[in-house]
């Protein structure tokens, strides 16, 4: 009897839920998720905690740029909510994590959220609900060749069908790999190289694009070594020492910056061994480097690429006070100290919130899902509306050709903590 | 006496195996520098997996149960090391007052949690262990996460050249801390009063509680020392697991030290040890000369011996074979 | 057998909420509570495992991998449709579960824990091996043609097509929907296996191995079909949890932490409780998402679920079951 009353109680419930879904059905329709008329609310998805939450300082960032932003007067009169949400990198928790941003918190978008399968899982469910998936967190060349529509839509490889809701900001991989190779065959034409990469899409990226960049070169790759993501320092420095036991003179080293680090320390365990080091931009942080050296690792010389300013090289520029201003608003310890020692990942974070600001600023000033994603396929960050964060002589750009907000390097040396990163060489075009 | 002479034929050719193994390794040592090389990082490590393996089948022969948790205990006593030095202690200095700590809170986790559950159930005790290692991940993250810390070297950077081969001091002081642990925990077993009432505690616990053996207290001390010497194998791992003091550094540790105790058997102190020590060998050994092997391949490939083994050995290789009670 | 009556009542009651449930919640809500449904079947599984034949397993995630891949790798290479998949890896990971028990029959204790554990991490390392086929830690994306329910064609055969369109995206109710109808249908083999001979086969080999034995129970036969069992139903429950990732399969969505999990769900439960199963799939999967959403403890959800395994585990050291069991007692005293 009284499971019947209940049964009755939850079918009066169905109908008058049924009846308010039709009701608000045509209202929803015509206002954006997400935007009112005094603020915007936005979403990602980082790893805030387990083995990749060396990254969590880019949202830190992003959310203390909004914060700077939301304090004077924010865009067009709306202030911006960013939620972050911790999927711990792994996939599955990503997919409840954005479905909950989409479903529950109803945000406009889902701007900067970290990593390459954590953005695979999602990109197809975002894409066919029609949500911007912009400024990913990844250098993957997806984010770039499968985004564009129509004949610059080149992406067979990569993924079926096109995904005009997603894409990228910083520089692919592929690109920077290739300007690596270009600058070992004009300085060091008969260098014998040894790769170190991680075992994964990441490495692979930069593997295949480097290899084929060397061309009729290739030949002189002496060594391939691969490792994985969770092995120890120990473990990577076998692979080093394997790479210097085939002979190589000239080192790059595709991995992530733990593994980056224990290759650095590694090489003067070897007995007079001095190759030419070059090292991937995700493991370029100047943190990771002044670790590097306090683990004995001898880095002066080593060159790898930038393109964004950085706090410590150029501590006068104005952009880095306002960085500092931004960041010292937070209040929070932990983003500050990283600021100080010259944690990149912070000036990224400011830098891409940055091009979702132009971004929305572009966007008009009833912004939509598809006005947003206009304006992000539009950017033009040159001149007066210049990105202040990114590396002088870059422009943050897209057009219906030019899929990667980001396409320019320039390389860089390390010069000692004192002396940090020396660029050289002038800016040069990763895209391909 | 037919049962015990094939005890006896068993004992006898797993020692023949490992001093065939023995013997291979040295004469590699001789012969090639690079082998040397290899076999002497293989050691070090193998002896903070083995230390921690310690820890598991010190707690295995108290409750039978495999203390999930001990790696991240491990991690969080480390955490704890971090702060002290941050806090402006020596790296020594932080190092002993780590151990007590460590004791005390493998004490204070046995009687909050362990003692309520242990005489209930097998699989609830469990449970709580995998608890622990979920709460105590938790725990870190939220006190010491968000920020880049890496632990000073212990020994330094520096390396011997003895005889062409680079040793790294390292690897010297991670073996002689932690065979000197070693030597700790088995003269408090051998030669002290506590240590006969906590043997007498785990193996026969009705009998030991009649001779006024306090049971309870003793297990309680064994979990003390097991995170002791997990903390002792967390802090000699730490430098060479990663540069980056990260809450998951003993995960992969742990999976090596239970591969250790499963291959030693886990109600073998000695097992657990010679298990840490030829699985650290063979790792290295595996990455120094069989790339065909890569990367990936290696835990799938450790994992198959240790099964082929435990298939024709189920209590491991120092286990004795258990009379099933029925 | 007095309480088969109730006991029905309060089945058909279960069954009612849940097909009334998607139209009563949220969209997102409804998300959650199928990805319980997936844990159930899981969970339901290793109950089967640990509380007929008292086996403890702490890998059977590496059956739910093997069921998510082959259901991403059947509808990315063949278009096979999402439910034909998810039976294919039943079938599979019960051949899967059925070769490990036999190796498994020489272990026992925690040193079976301990190879169940090696084989979990052993199991996600092979899609970063196999990276051509297997898509490495770029995973592997089920097809979006894949928008049949029922119908597939494989090598010229053809296998019935009804016309029944399924969504091109898994929708939340979709995933709800498929979740909770292989979990009914899955509880009612359960029943009818557990019901008969090979149930009183199961609960013998637990009690006393030797005694089993004496009494002519087939210790090695039975011991290995409960580990196929429980890995066929992981396998199925794997099989959806690709679909409610969007139809992707990727190492790290199969890591420790999710064997783990399942365990924890089979503890909660605790022995031969539908009831029990039912408060273990909850827990596990609605706990984390919840703790989530709790005012300042935003990142620390870690802290509460650890704390709240360990909670329960005193509280009730034989589960949700072992709880019923004594509250029953009490009322009867």
């Amino acid at each position: 009897m009284s499971i019947n009353r209940k049964r009755l109680g939850a079918l009066l419930c169905v109908v008058v839920a049924a009846i308010a879904v039709a009701s608000t059905a045509g209202a929803a329709s015509q206002s954006t998720p997400g935007v009112t008329a005094h603020n915007v609310k936005i979403g990602g998805t980082f790893p805030l905690s387990g083995p990749a939450s060396l990254y969590a300082t880019i949202a830190g960032a992003e959310q203390a740029y909004y914060g700077w932003v939301n304090a004077h007067g924010g865009v067009n009169g709306r202030t911006i909510t960013d939620i972050v949400k911790d999927d711990q990198y792994n996939p599955a928790k990503t997919v409840p994590a954005v479905k909950h941003l989409v479903e529950t918190d109803k945000v406009f978008a889902i701007v900067g959220s970290l990593g390459t399968a954590p953005g695979l899982a999602t990109w197809n469910y975002l894409n066919n609900k029609k949500v911007p998936q912009v400024l990913l967190a990844s250098g993957d060349a997806y984010w770039g060749t499968c985004t564009a529509t129509g004949s610059a839509f080149r992406a067979k490889p990569y993924c079926s069908k096109p995904k005009p809701w997603t894409m990228g900001w910083q520089p692919d991989y592929p690109g920077e790999a290739k300007i690596y190779a270009k600058y070992i065959l004009a300085n060091k034409p008969h260098a014998k190289i040894g790769i170190l990469y991680q075992n994964d899409a990441y490495g692979q990226n930069y593997l295949d694009a480097f290899t084929k960049a060397l061309g009729s070169h290739k030949s002189q790759i002496v060594d391939k070594e691969s490792y994985n993501y969770t092995d120890s320092s120990s473990v990577v420095g076998a692979h080093v020492g394997a790479l210097a036991a085939h002979g190589a003179d000239t080192v790059v080293f595709f991995s992530t910056p733990a593994a980056s680090i224990a290759a650095l320390a590694t090489i003067p365990h070897v007995p007079s061994w001095h190759p030419l080091t070059v090292l991937n931009n995700v493991s370029a942080n100047r943190i990771f480097l002044l670790s590097a050296e306090q683990n004995g690792a001898a880095p002066n010389g080593v060159i790898s690429s930038s393109y964004i300013k950085s706090n410590t090289v150029t501590p006068n520029d104005s952009a880095m006070k306002l960085a500092h201003d931004i960041i010292y608003a937070t209040g929070n310890g932990t983003l500050k100290h990283e600021f100080d020692i010259g944690d990149s990942n912070l000036i990224y974070g400011l830098a891409s919130a940055w091009t979702f600001v132009d971004a929305l600023k572009h966007a008009g000033s009833n912004p939509t899902r598809t006005s947003l994603m206009h304006a992000l396929r539009t950017l033009n960050e040159s001149s007066s509306n210049k990105n202040p964060f990114v590396y002088p002589g870059m422009t943050v750009k897209t057009s219906s050709s030019r899929t990667f907000p980001m396409e320019q390097l320039i390389l860089e040396k390390w010069s000692g903590s004192a002396h940090d990163w020396k660029s050289f060489g002038g800016v040069k075009t990763s895209g391909s | 006496m037919e049962r015990l002479k094939t005890v006896g034929v068993e004992r006898f050719v797993i020692l023949a195996i490992l001093l065939a193994g023995a013997i291979f390794l040295l004469v590699g040592c001789l012969t090639s520098t690079q082998f040397a090389t290899f076999t002497v990082q293989g050691v070090a490590t193998g002896m903070a997996y083995g230390a921690l393996a310690l820890a598991l089948v010190l707690i295995y022969q108290a409750t039978h149960v495999i203390n999930f948790a001990q790696g991240e205990l491990a991690m969080f006593t480390t955490f704890v090391a971090w702060q002290l030095i941050q806090w402006g202690l020596p790296y020594w200095g932080a190092f002993f007052v780590t151990l007590a700590i460590a004791f005390l809170l493998g004490m204070g986790l046995q009687v909050a949690v362990i003692r309520p559950v242990q005489h209930r159930s097998v699989i609830a005790t469990v449970i709580v262990t995998v608890g622990l290692f979920i709460l105590i991940d938790g725990v870190v993250d939220w006190v010491w996460g968000g920020e880049f810390k890496s632990l000073p070297q212990p020994f330094g950077n520096g390396s011997w050249n003895v005889g062409g081969v680079e040793i790294q001091h390292l690897y010297v002081g991670m073996t002689g801390v932690v065979l000197a642990s070693l030597a700790f925990v088995w003269a408090l077993f051998r030669f002290t009063k506590l240590g006969l009432a906590m043997r007498a505690a785990a193996l026969r616990p009705a009998a030991a509680s009649l001779a006024g053996v306090r049971v309870d207290a003793m297990l309680a001390i064994g979990w003390g020392l097991a995170a002791l010497l997990g903390a002792v194998a967390g802090l000699m791992a730490e430098p060479t697991t990663g540069i980056f003091l990260l809450p998951t550094f003993m995960q992969q540790v742990l999976v090596y030290a239970f591969a250790a105790a499963a291959l030693g058997g886990l109600e073998s102190p000695i097992g657990a040890i010679v298990g840490g020590v030829a699985i650290g060998v063979l790792q290295a050994l595996m990455i120094g000369y069989t790339p065909q092997i890569s990367s990936q391949l290696q835990l799938p490939f450790a994992f198959a011996l240790i099964l082929a083994i435990l298939v024709v050995k189920p209590n491991g290789l120092f286990g004795r074979r258990q009379v099933a009670r029925v | 057998m007095k309480r088969s009556i109730p006991a029905l009542v309060s089945v058909v009651a279960v069954a009612g909420v849940l097909v009334l449930l998607p139209f009563i919640i949220s969209d997102y809500n409804t998300f959650l509570v199928g990805e319980v449904g997936i844990y159930f079947i899981a969970v339901l599984g290793l109950n089967i495992l640990t509380g007929y034949t008292g086996q403890i397993s702490i890998g059977h995630g590496a059956f739910m991998a093997i069921g998510g891949y082959t259901l991403a790798i059947l509808s990315r290479d063949h278009q096979m449709n999402l439910v034909y998949g998810t039976l294919i890896a039943f079938a599979l990971c019960f051949a899967a579960g059925l070769a490990f028990g036999l190796l498994a029959l020489r272990l026992s204790g925690a040193y079976l824990a301990l190879a169940t554990f090696a084989l979990a991490i052993s199991v996600t390392q092979l899609p970063l091996q196999y990276s051509t086929y297997l898509g490495g830690s770029l995973g592997v994306q089920a097809s979006s043609k894949t928008d049949h329910l029922f119908g597939w064609s494989l090598f010229g055969v053809h296998i019935p097509r009804w016309s029944l369109p399924g969504p091109a995206v898994l929708t939340n109710k979709w995933i709800f929907g498929v979740a909770w109808s292989f979990a009914a249908v899955l509880l009612v083999l359960a029943w009818l296996i557990l019901r008969g001979r090979v149930g009183r086969a199961f609960r013998a080999v637990r009690d006393s191995e030797i005694a089993a034995v004496a009494s002519g129970v087939e210790r090695g036969l039975y011991k290995t079909l409960a580990f196929g069992i429980s890995a066929a139903y992981c396998g199925a429950a794997g099989a959806i949890f690709v679909m409610a990732n969007n139809g992707f399969a990727q190492p790290d969505e199969f890591n420790v932490a999710l064997s783990l999990t399942l365990l924890i769900g089979a503890a909660v439960a605790g022995l031969g409780s539908l009831w029990g199963v039912l408060v273990g799939a909850a827990f596990v999967g609605l706990l984390p998402n919840i703790s989530t959403s709790i005012p300042h403890l935003g990142g620390h959800q870690d802290v509460i679920y650890g704390a709240a395994v360990i909670v329960v585990m005193l509280v009730a050291p034989s589960g949700f079951a072992g709880l019923l069991a004594r509250l029953r007692l009490l009322r009867r005293a």
